[in-house]
């Protein structure tokens, strides 16, 4: 496959795989590494790219991996803070007064989700994956899909009326 | 759309049940001017999944990997012309001549001519350390 192909076929999906990386990492430079590297490794093994079925799909799955190393990483390393542009996941009283922007807040209230429930509310929510689709790419069964679903959703409409309560009271 | 089917499709949707062209049809709804005022929350999420699903990553994908090999060959021509350089320079240097005396005797002669000159300048400079002489003196009259 030459070079111009390959990035014609991974310019349709590359975003997403950003939108992904952004989603779990936090800091935009990150998540640009992130992309990169993944788009690499898929060019050095273009060999084998016909086997795959879905390159997307297969690209996803890297992407979720690639970052739950490097979430791993960070845990392991005992290092809380290491992207620079990251913020707070716990807002102080001032940024709650500050997030006037109700869309910034269901930003800060989905970084606060457990990582499952973050990702498949990334998939399905925002780049649009049907279940089976998200079922495969993450190795996991459609009903716990569901119910991370749920969870994550329930979660944010929770925080959300607790935001809009303290904005009238 | 229909208020009743709205709410039952968000019912659907916080229990993790609905299609993607359902929640594509609630997408459309809440992403619209007008929400009634207790459905306003949900008007803010699925308009950040949508503003979300907007963003773009602004890097360009750099493939190297082929181009670096070029780049490569361009290093190692470039040491070996320095490493060559280097050693011609040096075997130059050491082949050079100043110039030799054939005959020893004139060789000695030469030899004598630049040694005594040396010692000329030398002694002419040691002339005007005679002052130096006075500090003794000066010395000598304080510390006995």
């Amino acid at each position: 496959m030459k070079e111009r192909a390959f990035i014609t076929l991974t310019d349709k999906f590359k975003d997403k795989l950003f939108r992904l990386a952004k989603r779990l990492l936090v800091s935009n430079e990150e998540a640009e590494d992130a992309t990169q590297e993944v788009l690499l490794k898929l060019w050095r093994n273009k060999g084998k790219m016909s086997e795959y079925k879905n390159v997307e799909a297969f690209a996803m799955t890297m992407t979720k991996n690639y970052c739950y190393d490097k979430l791993k990483g960070k845990e392991a390393g005992n290092l809380k803070i290491v992207h620079s542009n990251y913020k707070d996941s716990r807002p102080s009283l001032q940024q709650e007064v500050e997030a006037k922007d109700s869309l910034d807040w269901v930003g800060k209230i989905m970084d606060e989700l457990p990582e499952q429930q973050r990702l498949i509310i990334q998939l399905k929510d925002i780049e649009q994956y049907d279940n089976a689709e998200i079922a495969k790419m993450l190795d996991i069964n459609e009903g716990a899909i569901r119910v991370a679903l749920s969870r994550g959703r329930k979660k944010i409409r929770e925080e959300l009326s607790k935001k809009h309560n303290y904005g009238i009271g | 759309m229909e208020l009743a089917k709205i709410e039952k499709l968000l019912e659907k949707y916080f229990e993790g049940e609905t299609t993607i062209s359902e929640e594509k049809e609630l997408k459309v709804y809440f992403t619209r001017e007008n929400v009634p005022p207790h459905l306003e929350n949900y008007k803010s999420m699925f308009e950040y999944f949508s503003k979300e699903s907007t963003i773009t990553a602004t890097r360009d994908l750099k493939l190297s990997a082929g181009k670096k090999r070029k780049y490569a060959w361009v290093g190692i021509a470039a040491s070996i012309a320095l490493i060559a350089g280097i050693f011609l320079q040096k075997t130059e240097s050491s082949t050079k001549h100043l110039g030799t005396y054939e005959d020893p005797e004139i060789a000695l002669q030469e030899t004598k001519k630049i040694l005594q000159m040396v010692s000329q300048y030398m002694n002419e400079g040691k002339q005007e350390l005679v002052y130096l002489k006075e500090f003794e003196n000066t010395k000598n009259k304080f510390i006995k």
